[in-house]
């Protein structure tokens, strides 16, 4: 079978659709999760009782089990319990979750490479813990947390793809979906490849650039 | 030698004729594998599913074993597959299986890409709505959700008949069910064959009755393989002579249910939209 060009064409504008949705989920997840990110590091780092341990198994549960699973979890579970959430707000969440856990590992990573005379000297000069970590140790965390921030970031577009799993007409959902209709595998993967590759390349080239701004006041 | 051949020749052509079910000699790609490598469901009772013991049941795993015992001597020769309406015609392209009896409804989209054999029985579709729902015929879906399985003879109709209809498109019947009662959709389009034997389970559903989408139902070869194909078509036209199906449909499929089945097999196609 060759690669038919007039096919793939007809199939532009569901796909386009695909990826205004895998686009829309990703950024969602992306802010939620880095949003957890922050809270989470914050709370261990101030080791707030019950909190700082409500956090650590929230970690340990996310990263020990499959993705796949939490996500059918969160859309075939929660219901049992009363929770029903859309199509698209159950991927948001099982993705914000997911990455919400390496977020907060490696916020928590960068704020144990800021140097301690830093926090000593904050409390010298009068500042509470939770001040310190607003003013001092947060914004310098995330500068250095920045790298694996954005692999959490890419993993998380690249898994996207699992909101496929339960229904959601994004990308690769779209995609699937056509080659269980018409067969055309080749056309389709091909267009998944460049489709993703696409989106996390923006993303990279976008986060370089904050990267270089973020360093503004080391750069000699 | 030809002196020596002719006759025998002669004496085997009489034999052949007088057994009437002699069976075409197999490929030879096929007879050097040892066995009978065959996709079929795992999710489509009374078909193909898991047994109570977990193993292969249903009556195209009957129907897959009985080929290995003709093909081979012994029923334990069929390799089985677990293939899903999205995966199957790729698993047979792939040359992962040798041919797909599963639930496969014949179209013009996939005989594209695979060669049908003569049909075996024909399924037609329905909906499954639970108890309570306004849903009475098939026109009555416009505007809501339709939960349907990608790739399946429905999700086709549908894409043709109703395009603007608002669809969840799932991997498998189990979680298309699931699906419907937790309410994420209206109804749940399928074989009316799957669905009768879901709600003869579960007194909150009920089957919508309007016949839709009735294809015939066949196995599936990849293309241009004759002589494969041949045994096939031999293989099934003796199961039908031999009235192999009764007996598996009745192994399988409880009797209040039976009818319908029976029908499947034996009757011709109906008509319906």
């Amino acid at each position: 079978m060759e690669f038919d060009l007039d096919y793939l064409m007809r199939q532009i504008p569901a796909l386009r659709a695909g990826l205004a949705l895998t686009v829309q989920a990703s950024a969602l997840a992306i802010l939620i999760s880095i949003a957890i990110g922050l809270v989470g590091a914050s709370v261990r780092t101030l080791r707030l009782p019950g909190l700082a341990h409500l956090f650590v198994a929230y970690v340990e549960l996310i990263r020990n089990t499959p993705l796949l699973v939490q996500l059918f979890f969160i859309f075939f579970g929660l219901p049992a319990v009363g929770l029903t959430l859309s199509l698209f707000w159950s991927g948001v969440l099982a993705l914000s979750l997911w990455a919400g856990a390496f977020q907060t590992e490696n916020i928590r990573g960068g704020l144990a490479a800021v140097s301690p005379g830093l926090s000593e000297a904050a409390r010298a000069v009068g500042l509470t813990r939770a001040q310190y970590l607003r003013l001092i140790g947060l914004p310098l965390a995330v500068r250095t947390g920045l790298p694996a921030m954005l692999n959490t970031c890419v993993s998380l577009i690249k898994n996207s793809a699992y909101l496929s799993a339960i229904g959601v007409q994004e990308l690769t959902g779209v995609a699937f979906d056509r080659i269980a209709s018409d067969f055309r595998a080749f056309e389709m993967l091909a267009v998944l490849l460049v489709g993703y590759l696409s989106v996390v390349l923006s993303l990279s080239f976008a986060v370089r650039g904050i990267e270089y701004r973020l360093q503004a006041p080391f750069r000699r | 030698m030809l002196r020596r051949s002719l006759p025998a020749a002669c004496l085997a052509l009489f034999a052949g004729a007088a057994m009437a079910q002699t069976l075409p000699p197999l490929p030879a790609a096929i007879r050097d594998q040892g066995q009978l490598r065959v996709g079929v469901r795992c999710d489509q009772p009374p078909y193909g599913f898991r047994g109570p013991d977990g193993g292969f049941a249903g009556v195209e795993v009957e129907m897959a074993r009985q080929m290995a015992a003709w093909a081979f001597g012994s029923a334990d020769k069929a390799d089985l597959t677990c293939v899903t309406a999205e995966n199957r015609i790729p698993q047979l392209n792939a040359r992962r299986v040798d041919l797909l009896i599963a639930t496969l409804g014949v179209t013009p989209e996939r005989a594209r890409v695979i060669d049908f054999s003569d049909a075996y029985r024909w399924g037609g579709s329905d909906m499954l709505v639970r108890k309570d729902s306004p849903i009475r015929k098939l026109d009555d879906v416009q505007g809501r959700t339709v939960i349907m399985l990608r790739g399946t003879t429905q999700a086709l109709w549908f894409d043709a008949n109703m395009p603007g209809l608002n669809s969840l498109r799932l991997n498998t019947a189990a979680d298309a069910l699931q699906a419907l009662l937790q309410g994420r959709g209206d109804a749940y389009a399928h074989d009316a064959a799957t669905l009768i034997v879901i709600a003869a389970r579960d007194q909150s559903l009920r089957l919508v009755g309007e016949p839709f989408a009735v294809s015939d139902a066949a196995v599936g070869v990849r293309k241009n393989e004759p002589e494969w194909m041949a045994w096939i078509n031999a293989a099934l036209a003796r199961m039908k002579a031999e009235k192999l199906y009764d007996t598996w449909v009745e192994k399988w499929i409880p009797a209040d249910i039976r009818p319908f089945y029976a029908e499947a097999f034996n009757a011709p196609k109906p008509t319906a939209r």
